[in-house]
C-alpha cells in the first residue's frame, strides 16, 4: 500500500463521511437556527416576581397600570403599560402613546443621564456633577437678581396646574421675573369663555350621556381632552342593535371623526363658529330653543349694547351665513332641528385640528348655542365641574416690578408663549439673557417651532430640564435630566372636556436613570441655593412634599398615590350657578365689558387693539371674527390645517418607534417623506399631481413634503400630518417626515390674546423630490 | 499499448482500509471537536454547597427555591432569601465562598448566578404545573443537583448563548432528564402522560 493520491482521496473521503457520521454537521445546523432565534428583536425581560402599580401619565391623562418585574439582578423594571380599568376617564383603554410608553424610558439613546454642559461653538458635550450644574444656574439667576435684571430671565414650562408647574411659577415669581410661559391649552381658552359668559371656569361636556352630538372643528376622536374617555363615550353612541346616539361633525376634511360621524357638514375653513350661530339663529326663528335663556342677561339689548337675539337677526342672514360656511342650508336647518328636538343634545368646541388652544368667540359661540338648547347642568350637556380641592403651595407673592414679555398692555393676563418669544426676540422692551425650559420640547412643539428656536438660539444662557435629549436640550447650554413619569412624582389635573373633575397623580416605579431627578426637585434645589425670599416662597424637601400639601383635602397621601387619582363621583347635574355680576347667564359679558372699560379705558378702542374687528358694539356677545390666515395675500393663497392623530402625537411627549411603525403610507412615505393631502381641482389648478415632491411654505417657515390628492379635502387647502419630523429622539424617530409646526404662523387670538395657529395661509410648489 | 499496461499499478485491496481509517479519525475528530469549539465556560461568581444547605432546612429544595404568592415560580433565591438566615453582620461558617458571598450581601448587590437549567426565551415552563399540579419530583428533570457540593462551570453555547445542559452533556445529545432538558424529552413526557402536546402549550 503506497501514499499516493488515490489512497489519499480515499482517506479524505472516509474523514468527510467520518466527520458527517460525528454531530458537528447537524449540531452547527441545529444551533444556528436557533442563534437566529435570538436575533434581538423582542426583549425578554428577566424572570422575577410580577407585581402592577397604578398610575397615570400626566401627557395624556390616561389612568395605566404598570407591569413591573423585581428581577433577581436587574431590580425592578417596568415592562408593560396597561389601562386602569378603576379610571373614570379612561376605564382601562389606552393610547398608543401609553402602551409605548417604555420605548422612551428604557430608550438609552435617548435618554439624559447626567448634567451636561454644551460649548456653543464645538457643540461638545461635557458632564457635570449636580452641584457643579445647579450653582451654573443658581449662579446665573442671582446674579441676574442682583443686577436688578430678574426679568430677563424666563421659563417655559408644559403645564401651569401641574405641582412642578406650579413650582416653577412660584420660583420665577419669587425671583422678580414676570416672564413665565406654558404650553397653551383649550382649558385656557374655554376657561375664558365660561369665566366671561358664566362666570364658571371649569366646564365640561356629558359626552357619555348625550345622544345627539354636534362638534365644531374639534377632533373628538383624535386628539381632545381625555382621548380614551372619549372614545369609551364613542363606543356607548355606537350601542347594540342600534346606534344609541347621532354624532355630525363639522370641518373641512373628512378626518377620522367625519368619517365615523353620522353627518359630515363640511364647512370652510375657520367658519365652524359661524355655523354655531347660523344654528343659533335657525333655532330662534323656528322657535326651537329654551325659553329659559330669554332670562339671561343680554338676550335682549341692555345698557345700551345690542343683545345676542337682535345682533342675530340683524347681522346673521341664515342663507347668506350658510353660504359664507360653504354648508347646504337646508342640511343645516335640518340638522339644526334634529338638534333642537333630541332631548340630550350638546355643542362641543375644543381643540384645534392643529392642536391649537380654539377661538375664544367660537368657544362662546357654542356655549351659547347649548344654552339655547337648554342642556346647561343636564344630563348629555355642559355642565360645571367641581374644582379640584388643590391647596396653594404657600401665601401670595409680589408681583414682579417689570412688565411681562407678553401680554404687555392687555386688560387681563393669558399664557402666550409665541408672544413671548417674540418681545424677547426683537428686544421690546427688553430682551433675554436666561431662558428655562422645563419640559413641553418648545423648540420642537413650538407653537411656532421656528422662533422658538430662535429663541434658544440668541438667548445667552439656556437651560433645558428634560428627560430626553430632544430639539430643546440640543439648543441648551446646560442639560438637566429629569425623570420619566414611571420613574419619578408629578401629577396632571383635568383633561380638556371632562364632565368630571380628575387629578392624576404618578409616583416612583422604577429606578430612574442614573442621576435624573423629578423636574420638580431640581427647581426646589435652585430655590434652596438661590436662597432669602425664593427658598421662602418654595421650603419643601422635594416633589413627593409639595404635592403632599397641594393635595392634603384628598386625603391620605399615600393612599391617594397608590390609587394614582382623584376624581369627582359624578357630573353636577342641576340648575348650573351663575357666579356673573348679574348672577344670571350672560350673553352679553359684564365681566369682558367691566375689563375692557377698566379705569376709565375707551371699551371700544381697547376691543379694537386686541383683535376685535367688530369692535364694542359686539365685542362682548359670541360672534363670529374672520381667521387671520385669510389676509396672507395673493403669495399665501391656500389654507394649511394640520392632520392630528393619536398615532403621532398626544400632549407634549414625542412620537415613540412604535407610533412610527403603525403610520400608513398615507401619513409617511417613501423614505420618511411627509405626505400632504390637498383636493384634486386644488392640485390641478397649481399643476400638481399624485406623488409631486413639494414646497409648502408660509410667511413664517416651510416645509418639503410628497403630495396625494385626497377627495375628502377641502379645496383651497393643503393638510398636514402632526407631530413628525423629529430631529433627534434616536434614530426609529428621527428624520421621519417633516416638523408641521415649523411652518406655522401663529397669530393672537382676537380678544383673548391666546396664540392661536389653526390656519396658515400658505403657497405650495412643486419642487424637485 | 504495451506502454500503457506497464504504467498501469497494481492496486493493493488494502487501500480501501485508509478510507475506513479516514471515517474513524474524521468522526472521531467531530465528536472532540463539536464540544471544544462550540462551547465555552465560566466560572460561577462563587461556590455554593447545596449538600451542606440542604442539610440546614427543613422543607429540601422548596425552601429555597420557592413558589411566589401569585404562583410563579422563584427560580434561583435572590438575596432576600439568603438573608433570612444570613441575618447578621458575621458569617455562619467559615469557608472562603461564605466571606466572598457576604461581600455581596453587605453591598445588597445581587448575585449573578448562570443558571444551568435555563430554557430558551421562546419556551414557556411553569413549574406549578409540573412540581406542584404534576406532583414530579425535582430530580425529574435537575438530577442529584441538590446534593452537590460545588457548582461545576456553567458551559454555554457560543452560537445559541444557552446552557450546555439542555442539548444535554453527551456527545449526541440522545440521552434524557436529567442529563438534558430538550423539547424531545419534554414531549415525550407529555406524551406517555396523556398531556396535550400543541405548539402553544410551551411556545406561547
Amino acid at each position: 500500500m503506497d501514499w499516493d493520491r488515490r489512497t489519499f482521496v480515499k482517506f479524505a473521503v472516509g474523514a468527510v463521511i467520518g466527520i458527517h457520521a460525528s454531530p458537528l454537521i447537524p449540531k452547527f445546523m441545529d444551533d444556528t437556527a436557533i442563534w437566529t432565534q435570538n436575533w434581538n428583536w423582542v426583549p425578554v425581560p428577566e424572570d422575577g416576581a410580577v407585581a402592577y402599580a397604578h398610575t397615570v401619565n400626566p401627557h395624556t391623562g390616561t389612568g395605566a397600570k404598570a407591569k413591573l418585574i423585581d428581577g433577581r439582578v436587574e431590580g425592578l423594571r417596568a415592562i408593560r403599560v396597561e389601562g386602569n380599568p378603576n379610571h373614570p376617564l379612561s376605564q382601562g383603554g389606552v393610547l398608543p402613546a401609553d402602551a409605548s410608553a417604555l420605548q422612551l424610558l428604557y430608550n438609552s439613546e435617548i435618554r439624559v443621564t447626567k448634567p451636561l454642559l454644551r460649548n456653543r461653538s464645538t457643540g461638545v458635550m461635557t458632564q457635570l456633577s449636580w452641584p457643579q450644574a445647579l450653582d451654573l444656574v443658581a449662579g446665573n439667576l442671582a446674579n441676574l437678581a442682583k443686577n436688578g435684571q430678574a426679568h430677563m430671565a424666563a421659563a417655559l414650562g408644559a403645564d401651569p396646574s401641574s405641582t412642578t408647574g406650579q413650582i416653577l411659577m412660584r420660583l420665577m415669581q419669587a425671583l422678580g421675573s414676570p416672564n413665565v410661559a406654558f404650553t397653551p391649552t383649550p382649558r385656557e381658552t374655554m376657561a375664558l369663555a365660561g369665566l366671561f359668559m358664566m362666570g364658571q371656569p371649569f366646564l365640561g361636556f356629558d359626552l357619555a350621556n348625550a345622544n345627539y352630538i354636534v362638534s365644531f372643528g374639534t377632533p373628538l376622536l383624535d386628539g381632545f381632552g381625555a382621548p380614551v374617555a372619549v372614545r369609551k363615550a364613542f363606543a356607548g353612541w355606537r350601542g347594540y342593535p342600534k346606534n344609541q346616539a347621532r354624532l355630525v361633525q363639522i370641518e373641512p376634511r373628512a378626518s377620522v371623526t367625519a368619517s365615523q360621524a353620522d353627518q359630515w357638514l363640511a364647512c370652510k375653513p375657520g367658519s365652524e363658529g359661524l355655523v354655531a350661530l347660523a344654528m343659533c339663529r335657525i333655532m330662534i326663528d323656528e322657535g326651537v330653543y329654551d325659553r329659559a335663556i330669554e332670562s339671561a342677561y343680554g338676550w335682549n339689548d341692555a345698557d345700551g349694547l345690542p343683545g345676542f337675539k337682535s345682533y342675530l337677526l340683524k347681522n346673521l342672514d341664515r342663507a347668506k351665513t350658510a353660504s359664507l360656511a360653504g354648508i347646504s342650508l337646508p342640511k343645516l336647518v335640518k340638522m339644526t332641528l334634529a338638534f333642537a328636538k333630541a332631548d340630550r343634545a350638546v355643542a362641543v368646541c375644543g381643540p384645534g385640528n392643529s392642536g391649537d388652544p380654539g377661538r375664544l368667540y367660537d368657544f362662546m359661540s357654542v356655549l351659547a348655542l347649548n344654552a339655547l338648547k337648554g342642556n346647561l347642568g343636564k344630563p348629555g350637556g355642559v355642565v360645571a365641574q367641581q374644582p379640584l380641592p388643590l391647596k396653594s403651595l404657600g401665601g401670595a407673592l409680589p408681583e414682579a416690578k417689570p412688565p411681562a414679555l407678553a401680554m404687555a398692555g392687555r386688560p387681563f393676563g393669558v399664557n402666550n408663549v409665541h408672544e413671548l418669544a417674540q418681545a424677547a426676540l426683537a428686544g421690546k422692551p427688553y430682551g433675554l439673557k436666561t431662558l428655562i425650559l422645563c419640559g413641553g420640547n418648545f423648540v420642537f412643539n413650538g407653537p411656532q417651532a421656528n422662533v422658538m428656536h430662535d429663541l434658544a438660539r440668541k438667548t445667552p444662557f439656556v437651560v433645558a430640564i428634560t428627560p430626553y435629549m430632544d430639539e430643546s436640550a440640543g439648543m441648551a447650554d446646560l442639560v438637566l435630566p429629569s425623570t420619566h413619569w414611571l420613574e419619578g412624582w408629578g401629577d396632571s389635573t383635568t383633561p380638556f372636556g371632562s364632565a368630571v373633575s380628575c387629578y392624576g397623580l404618578h409616583r416612583p416605579l422604577v429606578k430612574s436613570v442614573d442621576e435624573a431627578k423629578d423636574g420638580g426637585d431640581i427647581l426646589l434645589a435652585l430655590a434652596q441655593r438661590l436662597g432669602g425670599p425664593v427658598a421662602a416662597a418654595l421650603p419643601f424637601k422635594n416633589l413627593g412634599e409639595a404635592m403632599a400639601k397641594r393635595t392634603q383635602a384628598m386625603g391620605d397621601f399615600k393612599k391617594l398615590a397608590e390609587a394614582s387619582y382623584w376624581a369627582q363621583k359624578r357630573p353636577a347635574y342641576g340648575a348650573m350657578r351663575f357666579n356673573t355680576p348679574s348672577g344670571r347667564l350672560e350673553l352679553s359679558s359684564r365681566v369682558l365689558r367691566n375689563l375692557l372699560s377698566k379705569g376709565g379705558r375707551d371699551a371700544d378702542k381697547t376691543a379694537r387693539a386686541l383683535g376685535v374687528k367688530a369692535g364694542a358694539q359686539t365685542a362682548f356677545l359670541p360672534h363670529w371674527e374672520e381667521p387671520a390666515a385669510y389676509a396672507e395675500g395673493a403669495a399665501y393663497p391656500l389654507v394649511m390645517q394640520a392632520v392630528p392623530s393619536l398615532r403621532t402625537t398626544w400632549g407634549d411627549e414625542a412620537v415613540t418607534p412604535y407610533m412610527v411603525k403603525i403610520l400608513p403610507d398615507t401619513v409617511l412615505a417613501n423614505t420618511d417623506k411627509l405626505v400632504v393631502e390637498m383636493h384634486p381641482a386644488t392640485a390641478q389648478q397649481l399643476h400638481l399631481q399624485e406623488g409631486d415632491a413639494v414646497l409648502v411654505e408660509s410667511s413664517a417657515g416651510s416645509l418639503t413634503a410628497k403630495l396625494t390628492l385626497y377627495a375628502g379635502a377641502a379645496p383651497g387647502m393643503v393638510f398636514v400630518p402632526l407631530g413628525l419630523g423629529h430631529k433627534d429622539f434616536g434614530f426609529q424617530v428621527a428624520g421621519k417626515g417633516m416638523n408641521f409646526n415649523r411652518a406655522v404662523k401663529v397669530t393672537s387670538d382676537p380678544m383673548s390674546g391666546m396664540p392661536i395657529w389653526e390656519l396658515t395661509g400658505v403657497s405650495v410648489k412643486k419642487v424637485r423630490g | 499499448m504495451a506502454t500503457h499496461q506497464q504504467g498501469k499499478k497494481q492496486r493493493s485491496r488494502a487501500d480501501w482500509l485508509l478510507l475506513v481509517v479516514g471515517l474513524i479519525l474524521g468522526s472521531a475528530f467531530g465528536f472532540w471537536i463539536t464540544p471544544t469549539i462550540l462551547y465555552a465556560e465560566k466560572p460561577q461568581p462563587l461556590q455554593f454547597n447545596h449538600k451542606l444547605h440542604v442539610e440546614q432546612v427543613d422543607k429540601g429544595c422548596k425552601s429555597c427555591h420557592q413558589f411566589r404568592d401569585d404562583g410563579s415560580f422563584s427560580g434561583i433565591p435572590g438575596l432576600a432569601t439568603c438573608k433570612s438566615c444570613h441575618s447578621g453582620d458575621e458569617p455562619l461558617g467559615n469557608t472562603p465562598a461564605e466571606k466572598e458571598f457576604m461581600k455581596y450581601l453587605k453591598a445588597n448587590k445581587p448575585i449573578p448566578w448562570h443558571v444551568y437549567s435555563r430554557q430558551p426565551d421562546c419556551v414557556f415552563f411553569s413549574h406549578a404545573a409540573h412540581a406542584e399540579n404534576a406532583g414530579l419530583e425535582c430530580t425529574k428533570c435537575h438530577g442529584q443537583h441538590g446534593k452537590t457540593e460545588k457548582l461545576r462551570p456553567y458551559e454555554y453555547n457560543r452560537l445559541t448563548g444557552y446552557s450546555r445542559d439542555i442539548w444535554g452533556r453527551g456527545p449526541i445529545g440522545l440521552a434524557g432528564p436529567p442529563d438534558r432538558m430538550k423539547m424531545d424529552d419534554c414531549a415525550k413526557c407529555h406524551r406517555e402522560n396523556g398531556v396535550n402536546q400543541a405548539c402553544f402549550v410551551c411556545h406561547k
